[in-house]
């Protein structure tokens, strides 16, 4: 089902968590709710769950004004962050619970928690209690419960930050191949980018209860709205240089770059760690940087350099080597350079171009 | 060092004799008495352990006079009561510890509730008793399970209040999100989780019920309304003090909280720690 939230804004107690937030999620789309702690995410999924109230807005499902209507009615399926099974339960119980409370009769429970539970390779739980369970099973058995019906939507709740980082590599590959099979809308909240960029259809980035960007994951990375979602996506983040633009020239206290480019002004200069390249020799037109230290990655090597009183990220190969306070030369590649005014909003116009293409 | 170990063990089993001698002395001779013979109740020294029982004095009780009938009020008393107290209370203790109320009647209203257990008894037993006349409920069981169960709600209120604010709010909100309804979240999620709590609140307010006297004597006189405490306390009289009968009455009514407490032993360790560790 479709998902809209119109103009709509969360109080509480006076603190403005959610501002004026207006989304459109079509039937069938994987959107990530992508921010920091504290901006709101959590919240928004939570008016559309009916366990916030609304302050002021409208949210509607599948085109049906659900403001007033309660959680139970809403028909939605949640997974959260702690799981949230109930431990008093045996698994079967608790992916069951959906089914049971809508008075499914009890064959066809049993059947559709078996089927479910193949689905997710929990079949040998189904007698166990929550606490017996790893962290990995209690996810699945989570996700079980919400997929044992078909629900309008599926909400979900940071559902991956409690597994290690392997786990929650493997978790997020079958998430985003169930939401595939199902074909059922997603939203998705959590603060890691990288779930965002692999999970999302679309990504809803916010901040302070504002959203900063709304489109998919290859536009926002390469065509962010602002400074902010720049900064917030991509890791390593972003470079920012504090400049100004004079007669087609990038000029900052250590920086001269020429550009091709109709800006002019104060502003700042961002460029992701792929777009500048390292050399251990000079190189024509190219920038000098000492080599503050560098990280081996393994299958790449994150140069971290000083240009003068600015520090820059750049992503060289895995056979790229310098030593500590050697000299090394940077070239930008400045067609790829984002520029942002003193609000940090974007003034870059390549946007249009691209979709032209 | 184990010597240390073992004179401070000694001691500690010294402590607990001490304790449980202090404690059930008394109960050991109320069951004696009632097992003597009035010859043998008398009897100067008195013999301790080696005497021939005697039922006569149940059977007095039980058979000869009402205490039969005295024993089922209780039961019917004590049990309506608690289980009043338990219902209102829980559901009480459900919304003030999940909603937010206007004017933040959540937080004021709790201590409302608690502040009408902070006035002796007696002062609420002229005011009550002119209730009841005026509703014509004196010398009914109605009467006494109202009042135990006013009595009863705070602590029920408060003891249950605080095994829900211990309890995450996911595990309901999930239950919600399920589809289930507030009540059924209450019913299937919340009260299995906290059936410990609602044992031992069950079993202190049976206890309160169950012993009760000041009420039960203010507002019953009748053999049919009479309660076992009230009419334990009847056979002190101006002519005689019957301590044969009145221990019989009385070994027996220890009877039924002990089974219960017996029984839900196992709920009432965890129910009373519940929350002071995380499980």
């Amino acid at each position: 089902m479709s998902v809209e939230f119109r103009n709509v804004s969360k109080d509480f107690g006076g603190a403005c968590v959610v501002d004026d937030l207006s989304l459109e999620i079509r039937d069938g789309e994987f959107v990530v709710l992508l921010g920091p702690s504290g901006c709101g995410k959590t919240t928004t999924l939570r008016m559309l769950a009916g366990l916030e109230t609304v302050t002021s807005g409208e949210i509607y499902i599948g085109g049906e004004r659900v403001n007033d209507v309660p959680t139970q009615h809403r028909d939605l399926a949640m997974v959260f962050q702690s799981y949230a099974l109930y431990p008093h339960m045996t698994i079967a119980e608790n992916i069951g619970y959906p089914l049971r409370v809508r008075k499914i009769e009890k064959n066809e429970r049993a059947d559709r928690v078996n089927r479910v539970a193949a689905m997710l390779e929990i079949e040998s739980l189904l007698d166990r209690k929550p606490r017996q369970l790893s962290g990995g099973e209690r996810q699945r058995v989570a996700l079980a419960r919400a997929i044992v019906r078909e629900p309008r939507a599926y909400l979900m709740d940071e559902p991956l930050s409690n597994l290690d980082a392997r786990l929650r590599v493997q978790m997020r590959g079958e998430l985003k191949r169930l939401q595939h099979q199902l074909g059922t809308t997603t939203i998705y909240v959590t603060h890691d980018q990288a779930e965002a960029m692999t999970l999302a259809s679309r990504v809803a980035v916010m901040r302070k209860g504002r959203l900063q960007q709304f489109d998919t994951p290859m536009n926002i990375y390469n065509e962010p709205a602002n400074r902010f979602v720049a900064e917030f996506v991509g890791s390593p983040s972003m470079n920012f240089v504090e400049g100004r633009i004079d007669r087609a020239t990038f000029v900052s206290d250590s920086l001269r770059v020429p550009l091709n480019t109709q800006l002019a002004g104060a502003l700042t200069m961002g460029i992701r760690p792929e777009h500048i390249q390292v050399f251990a020799e000079p190189h024509d037109g190219a920038i000098a940087a000492t080599v503050y230290v560098t990280e081996l990655m393994g299958n790449e090597t994150f140069v971290f350099l000083s240009v003068g009183e600015n520090r820059l990220i750049a992503r060289a190969p895995a056979d790229f080597r310098a030593d500590v306070e050697s000299k090394v030369w940077l070239r930008l590649a400045t067609e790829r350079a984002h520029f942002f005014d003193s609000n940090g909003n974007s003034l870059t116009q390549r946007r249009k171009d691209a979709k032209e293409n | 060092m184990t010597q240390i170990k073992n004179r401070f063990t000694f001691v500690r089993i010294l402590c607990l004799f001490v304790a449980l001698v202090g404690a059930l002395a008394p109960v050991y001779w109320m069951l004696t008495i009632s097992l003597k013979t009035e010859v043998e109740q008398f009897a100067s020294p008195p013999p301790w352990f080696i005497f021939t029982p005697t039922l006569e004095h149940y059977y007095d009780a039980f058979v000869s006079r009402g205490f039969g009938q005295y024993l089922l009020t209780s039961a019917i008393v004590a049990v309506t009561s608690t289980a009043c107290a338990l219902i209102i209370g829980t559901l009480a203790a459900y919304a003030l510890a999940r909603f937010e109320l206007p004017w933040q009647l959540h937080k004021h209203l709790s201590l409302w509730i608690l502040s009408t257990r902070m006035f002796p008894a007696i002062v609420t037993a002229v005011p009550l008793f002119l209730m009841m006349r005026d509703l014509r409920l004196l010398n009914t069981r109605a009467s006494l399970i109202i009042v135990y169960t006013a009595f009863n709600l705070p602590f029920v209120i408060w003891m249950m209040r605080g095994f829900f604010a211990d309890l995450p709010r996911d595990l309901e909100e999930a239950a919600l999100v399920d589809g289930d309804s507030r009540i059924g979240a209450l019913v299937r999620v919340v009260l299995p989780l906290v059936a410990p709590g609602l044992a031992a609140t069950a079993v202190f307010c049976l206890i309160v019920s169950w012993n009760e006297f000041l009420f039960a004597l203010v507002l019953t006189q009748t053999d049919a309304s009479m309660t076992l405490p009230v009419g334990i306390a009847g056979r002190v009289t101006q002519y005689e003090i019957k301590w044969g009968v009145m221990s019989a009455a009385a070994s027996v009514a220890i009877v039924p909280i002990l089974v219960f407490a017996l029984a839900l032993q196992r709920y009432l360790v965890r129910g009373l720690s519940m929350g002071a560790v995380k499980g």
